[in-house]
């Protein structure tokens, strides 16, 4: 339950400005860049945090401040942009990662990487296949959870990619190739379990419990691929309690473009999940009401807080503030309880111009704001 | 026993052209370059899909967003919605949102496909959506009822095809993975059996393959059995092969053998030995073999490597260089 109705979040990744990519890659940044940087420090002073390593890449010495630096002054940038966009929980805008699936694959052992896969249009993704037992090389996300921790103004918000998304989004050789006979629908699903649980145990639960240690409160478990295989709602929820077991956090779970009822009930066996961080804006146009399927989670008698998604992330129309107001509405006539809302993209906005995710993020924002004039929280 | 061998969905593209593409959309690349990149790669599909014995070249379907895109792009009544999941894959496609009762343009279905499938359509390999499966997946908002809709659809595609069998086009698949996902009954399977009867009617003596896949094609066989096709593929990762059942009608089957959700290769003794034993059961006049659902889930490398399974297949069931008529 909130204090503030419908504070605001982000949900993922930020698309990487043009001077990081330049800049880690250790070429001396040409004037777009240079511009870029100044333009967003003018707005932002993301910089002043590190004053030094800004004014040697704008001198064009990238080499100097070296990729890891560069990734610094890029998640400043990211978490200054969520800031004065004027979210109550932010992260990095995932700066240090190349995304939410190469990277924690490539922290573990037993992986093998095969090639992009195509997710739609022009979209793809890297898609590896595991080949042996997982095995984590060492709990990822703690260095870049740290930097945030100390620098930033606002809560902290970790998201970690789930153990039913990153088996799915691989190819399952080494525990499928370990059922017997003909690999049908049956032995498909009994390898496709081992593989969830192994990565749940071996790989995220240690990488959560360092990162708790760390002082992480927050901690967003990314299952986009949980609606790809409704009847393995189960698995999802498996991976969830298994990943998590024994764990105090506040956990929350982030799923989007999927059919939420068909996961529910199963999905509501999530044991330590406080928050579902869903998407809604995507499907809420051409007359279609995005937002009643909240309807399922009240006749489940389901009371976690809901992320509610209210700007879509595959479009550059920046919703209006009044759009986003009027969706809040909505959902909180179908919860029946505003304390129980957060606003936030519909899911990561890094196939956004920056210039379009922050605009979009203002407007999630302002749009918030309306509602909460508007709505008085329940007396308790 | 006669056993043809095809791709039956989209192959992946290659890594240049993902690149390629990707620097497309960010302005780093000109379309006159992809469109020379396109033009290789799909030459290079059909390269592959010739040196690999298969029946049918496709070419690979390389530029279609999605299997409706150039039907919601060009089609009247027809506009591009949003993004939806694509059955139980992470792949997406735009729904196609349907405003009026659809209409036919004449020439812009052949006009999208792959210039390496027109340039020998007699074994050139058409690859369309099943009526039932478009229609069930677009956004309805014509006022017309499901059945009406896939009858509909049924007579336009049945015109699609008459003009690419005029072209010279030996092979139409349809693509029908709802058919097993969300199978229809009474009058709505009725529909389907009728737009097929269109279908079959215009196609004249070409193959009409129905493909499904992705899921349990075993309740859904007595319907699979009335389509009047040359035959009707099932998934074998999905579908239990041992409950096939038989079939009085002498007429052909597809087998979806290759499982695109796994890069672990399939062993072609295996297949061969289920391949016989469904023959045995069913006696079909031919069987066709080839992946059961769209390539294009795997990358381009391991798409490759699996597809060597065709004729390795069919060597298994054949011997050395048999089974080809």
């Amino acid at each position: 339950m909130t204090t503030t109705l419908f504070p605001a979040q982000e949900i993922g990744s930020l698309m990487k400005p043009r001077w990081q990519i330049v800049g880690q890659h250790g070429e001396p940044l040409d004037e777009t860049a240079r511009e870029e940087f100044r333009a967003e420090n003018a707005r932002t002073h993301f910089a002043d945090d590190l004053p030094a390593a800004a004014e040697a890449l704008l001198a064009g010495r990238s080499r100097e401040v070296g990729a890891e630096g560069v990734r610094d002054l890029g998640s400043l940038f990211a978490i200054r942009l969520f800031e004065t966009a004027g979210l109550a929980r932010v992260y990095d805008g995932e700066a240090r990662r190349i995304e939410m699936y190469e990277y924690p694959i490539r922290q573990m052992r037993g992986f093998q990487f095969q090639g992009h896969v195509r997710s739609f249009d022009n979209k793809y993704y890297l898609k590896a296949a595991v080949t042996d037992e997982v095995r984590l090389e060492h709990p990822y996300h703690v260095e870049e959870f740290d930097f945030v921790r100390r620098h930033a103004r606002a809560e902290p918000k970790l998201p970690v990619t789930g153990p039913y998304t990153l088996a799915d989004w691989s190819y399952n050789e080494y525990y499928l190739a370990r059922q017997p006979g003909w690999k049908g629908r049956a032995a498909r699903r009994a390898g496709q379990r081992d593989f969830v649980i192994d990565i749940a145990r071996r790989a995220i639960r240690p990488t959560l419990a360092a990162l708790i240690d760390r002082g992480c409160r927050v901690i967003q478990i990314d299952e986009p691929a949980a609606g790809t295989h409704p009847d393995e709602a189960d698995l999802v929820v498996e991976g969830f309690n298994a990943a998590t077991e024994g764990l105090d956090a506040e956990f929350s779970m982030h799923i989007c473009y999927s059919d939420y009822r068909a996961l529910l009930p199963q999905l509501l066996e999530a044991k330590r999940c406080r928050q579902w961080a869903w998407e809604f804006a995507n499907r809420d146009r051409d007359g279609r009401d995005g937002y009643e399927v909240l309807r399922a989670l009240r006749e489940y008698g389901d009371t976690r807080s809901i992320g509610l998604g209210v700007a879509d992330v595959h479009r550059d129309e920046v919703e209006t503030p009044e759009r986003v107001a009027d969706r809040i509405r909505r959902a909180v006539g179908y919860l029946g309880d505003p304390t129980r809302i957060w606003v936030n993209p519909d899911c990561g906005l890094r196939t956004r111009r920056l210039e379009i995710a922050r605009r979009k993020l203002e407007a999630v924002v302002a749009g918030a704001a309306i509602a909460r004039a508007e709505i008085e929280p329940p007396r308790r | 026993m006669i056993v043809r061998t095809g791709l039956t969905g989209p192959f992946p593209r290659s890594e240049a052209l993902v690149g390629a593409t990707r620097d497309l959309d960010r302005g780093r690349a000109t379309a006159e370059f992809v469109e020379e990149l396109y033009a290789r790669t799909e030459g290079e599909v059909a390269a592959i899909e010739r040196r690999l014995g298969l029946d049918v070249v496709t070419g690979g379907y390389l530029r279609w967003p999605d299997l409706f895109r150039p039907f919601a792009e060009t089609w009247e009544g027809f506009t591009v919605g949003p993004l939806s999941r694509w059955f139980e894959t992470n792949t997406f496609y735009r729904q196609p949102i349907l405003h009026a009762p659809p209409g036919r343009v004449p020439g812009a279905i052949a006009a999208h496909l792959p210039p390496a499938a027109r340039a020998e359509p007699a074994r050139g390999g058409v690859i369309l959506p099943g009526p039932y499966t478009f229609a069930g997946l677009l956004e309805n908002r014509s006022g017309e009822t499901d059945e009406a809709l896939v009858h509909r659809l049924g007579r336009l595609l049945a015109e699609e095809v008459r003009e690419l069998v005029g072209l010279g086009f030996g092979t139409v698949q349809f693509t029908e993975p709802l058919l097993v996902d969300r199978p229809p009954s009474g009058a709505l399977a009725e529909a389907v059996v009728a737009a097929y009867r269109s279908v079959r009617t215009s196609a004249g003596t070409a193959t009409v393959l129905v493909w499904t896949y992705g899921g349990d094609a075993i309740p859904v066989f007595p319907l699979l059995d009335r389509l009047p096709v040359s035959a009707v593929g099932v998934d074998l990762a999905e579908t239990d092969w041992e409950s096939i059942p038989p079939s009085d009608e002498r007429r052909g089957i597809g087998l979806g053998v290759i499982d695109p959700r796994t890069t672990l290769v399939e062993d072609p003794v295996e297949v061969a030995r289920i391949v016989r034993a469904l023959h045995d059961r069913r006696r079909p006049t031919a069987i066709y073999l080839g992946p059961g659902g769209p390539l294009d889930l795997l990358p381009w490398e391991p798409a490759t490597r699996k597809l060597h399974l065709l004729p390795a297949a069919r060597q298994a069931l054949l011997g050395e260089g048999g089974g080809r008529s």
